[in-house]
């Protein structure tokens, strides 16, 4: 049998105290912080499962970020064309009357000069901005796209401007190149809205009837190039509002991954602890005891 | 045959100073329970050279007392040879894994404010860029996250040389002129001579002999260490698994050499400190995480470079581009942004791979490390009982011991009344008609 000395019973007692305070602390960090990993050696393994999963639901948010800039870009953008959109049917209204032949010079003047004004606001539409940005210039953001007055060359270029909305790198063109449609006016001789409005202007003011018609046939067709840019511009906002959705679901994936490798599982943590704290305070119970009383020497007397 | 009338007194007096010797060694064993290093004494008792007398068939003997001839010291060399052995690899064990959790807890991970926090703000700063190319706060933000970072990385490169520095300033502590090595080797080697000259004069070397097994037991936490008997009470010692011991007899040969084979709290601070050690390794790792970091986003951007190309490690990885000159584009116009969507796609790249896997490497380290020092500290705690067990002072013993020794004691004295009373009646009675 092996022999015990005072000594080992109190050193036995202070490394056994020291070792359940010492679990005692542990879990009560867990506790406190939430989180079963709070040094990498916790878990090496789960710790830089949690860095990457962390830097993906950063990544995560910077394509929602994305996605709402992209989307206010847009629908920035399909508030303007409709807003085109309107103008040129009320050019296609003048045009129609003023092809009767019905209407006096007087009629017509006003007309022409109604057309010049929706020229004008058209312009302004092809000027909108969004965040100090013009839309419809390109990559030229800074740099109106058409100039107040006769000038109709559009002043931007033909770059895309693209926001990156899911992983790997999937980009979606939020900018239109607005100069398809609007084209360089009279002096670019492109056939583009501007051109032709320019020509319905000046045939309405000239009471040209025989080139309205021609007119007409032209506008119609940039009406229908409208409303195709008008359709790319829609099927983007879907595009963006399927990949918000996807990125949603993305998030709480990672997030919940997330959880289940760095947060503790607090009903387990609570019974944990509390069946430490009982066993350290029935240890101090103990040792108080037997390190007080565990000696023939307080059994002698005289 | 007759016997001295006074030879009883005297076996008397042999009792009563046996057991005065008895009580006075437990009296020293409990002054002594809680003495670190000390060793269990008994007084070893051994009968007299009895009385030989002759009688009609032969001869008998009639004992004579008994004397205390040695005070014994309960120690056993095996027990204290592994009980250093366990010292040594537990002290290497809890540098060790001390020094790795200064390390971990420099690094903040994982927790929001530690590299791979700063990583990802950067490349969402480049992401906010890429949505407004022009405007001067999104061109602010990202140079500010960048120096963040970069600041981040040189902070944390300072502060891991910081703690090599503090551990190799320790080995030069423990190992320099005056250190706790030379203290101790010199402790040794001195004691060696003491316990040669008492040994040699007839006198016991108990104390001293505790003294300098307490010497080479705290020795074994700095190093491996074994010894052998030189004879006469001197020792030779070798220390860290060096070819020249450390002590032979009353020399110490200065300095010894010492090697992260060494083992123990010296061994463990080369190993970490030393070139090439561990804390070097981890320098170079998170070097290629600025290297990374410095090669992927120049590579993206054209024109002035956004990290200062010539400084590619993490102590000096520092932002050159400033708000005006960073570049978001390779076309040269305001709102383009193929560069910054460019470098926002690095996100999770190389740099973030490359420090991911240096916190795993640091976490797995640290891990292994508190490890291996709960169980050589288990077991250094159970060869540490044996030791007690054999060596340590047991109370419950020491008092029956007492209580024995007393008893011996007063027989002894009750003997000593009834010789005086029985020379007493001899002589007034006796004696009284002469």
């Amino acid at each position: 049998m092996e022999r015990i000395t005072q000594m080992m019973m109190t050193q036995g007692t202070i490394g056994n105290l020291n070792q359940q305070l010492n679990q005692l602390n542990s879990t009560e960090t867990e506790l406190s912080t939430g989180l079963s990993i709070n040094q990498p050696s916790d878990n090496p393994y789960g710790a830089s499962l949690a860095i990457q999963l962390g830097g993906q639901l950063s990544a995560l948010s910077s394509y929602t970020g994305n996605i709402s800039d992209g989307s206010a870009w847009t629908s920035q953008a399909d508030s303007s064309l409709m807003d085109i959109s309107q103008q040129v049917q009320s050019v296609q209204e003048l045009v129609v009357q003023a092809a009767n032949g019905t209407s006096t010079p007087e009629v017509l003047s006003a007309d022409a000069a109604e057309v010049n004004q929706l020229i004008t606001g058209i312009k302004q539409d092809a000027n909108t901005q969004y965040d100090g940005q013009y839309i419809f210039s390109g990559t030229d953001t800074t740099t109106t796209p058409y100039q107040t007055g006769s000038n109709d060359a559009y002043q931007g270029n033909s770059g895309t401007i693209q926001r990156t909305i899911a992983p790997g790198g999937t980009t979606v063109q939020v900018n239109t190149d607005i100069s398809q449609l609007l084209g360089n006016g009279q002096a670019g001789g492109d056939g583009l809205l501007l051109n032709t409005l320019r020509n319905i202007s000046q045939d309405i003011s000239a009471g040209n009837t025989a080139s309205l018609g021609n007119d007409l046939t032209q506008l119609q067709g940039n009406m229908s190039k409208l409303g195709e840019i008008q359709a790319n511009v829609g099927s983007v906002q879907d595009q963006l509002q399927l990949a918000s959705t996807r990125i949603e679901n993305m998030q709480t994936e990672v997030q919940t991954q997330l959880g289940s490798t760095e947060d503790v599982n607090m009903a387990q943590a609570m019974t944990q602890y509390s069946t430490e704290q009982a066993s350290y305070n029935a240890a101090l119970q103990a040792s108080a005891s037997a390190l007080q009383t565990d000696s023939l020497a307080n059994f002698l007397s005289g | 045959m007759p016997i001295s009338s006074f030879m009883g007194l005297q076996t008397a007096l042999s009792g009563l100073e046996a057991n005065q010797e008895g009580i006075q060694t437990t009296s020293n064993n409990i002054a002594n329970a809680s003495t670190p290093g000390y060793t269990d004494e008994s007084a070893v008792m051994t009968e007299n050279y009895p009385l030989s007398l002759p009688n009609g068939t032969g001869g008998m003997q009639l004992g004579a007392g008994v004397d205390v001839n040695t005070i014994s010291r309960a120690s056993d060399e095996y027990l204290n040879n592994s009980y250093r052995a366990t010292n040594t690899a537990a002290s290497y064990a809890s540098t060790e894994s001390t020094t790795l959790n200064q390390v971990q807890s420099q690094l903040g991970e994982p927790s929001g404010t530690g590299i791979s926090t700063q990583l990802a703000n950067f490349w969402s700063s480049w992401n906010d860029l890429a949505n407004n190319p022009a405007n001067p706060a999104a061109r602010q933000t990202v140079v500010n996250e960048g120096t963040t970072l970069a600041g981040g990385l040189n902070s944390l490169s300072e502060q891991l040389s910081a703690v090599q520095t503090q551990v190799s300033q320790q080995y030069s502590d423990l190992t320099g002129t005056g250190g706790e090595l030379q203290t101790y080797a010199q402790q040794i080697a001195t004691l060696n001579g003491e316990i040669a000259q008492a040994q040699g004069s007839g006198a016991s070397a108990n104390q001293l002999e505790d003294q300098r097994d307490q010497a080479i037991s705290n020795l074994s936490a700095l190093g491996t260490v074994s010894y052998t008997d030189l004879g006469s009470g001197q020792l030779t010692l070798d220390f860290g698994g060096s070819a020249t011991p450390l002590v032979s007899g009353t020399t110490v040969t200065w300095p010894p050499t010492v090697t992260s084979a060494s083992g123990g709290e010296l061994g463990a601070l080369i190993s970490l400190s030393g070139p090439g050690g561990q804390i070097d390794s981890y320098l170079t790792d998170l070097d290629n995480v600025a290297n990374a970091l410095v090669t992927t986003v120049n590579t993206l951007s054209p024109g002035t470079p956004y990290f200062n190309p010539a400084d590619t490690t993490a102590a000096n990885i520092a932002v050159s581009a400033t708000a005006s000159t960073i570049q978001t584009t390779t076309t040269g116009t305001t709102g383009a942004n193929d560069v910054a969507l460019a470098i926002a796609g690095l996100s999770g790249g190389q740099a973030d791979q490359t420090y991911g896997a240096f916190v795993a490497q640091v976490g797995n380290d640290a891990q292994n490390a508190s490890n291996s020092q709960q169980t050589s500290q288990a077991l250094l705690t159970s060869i540490s009982n044996q030791v007690q067990s054999v060596s340590g002072v047991s109370l419950d013993q020491e008092m029956t011991n007492l209580l024995a020794y007393q008893q011996g004691y007063e027989a002894s004295a009750k003997v000593m009344t009834a010789m005086q009373s029985m020379l007493n009646t001899l002589i007034t009675q006796v004696g009284a008609g002469l």
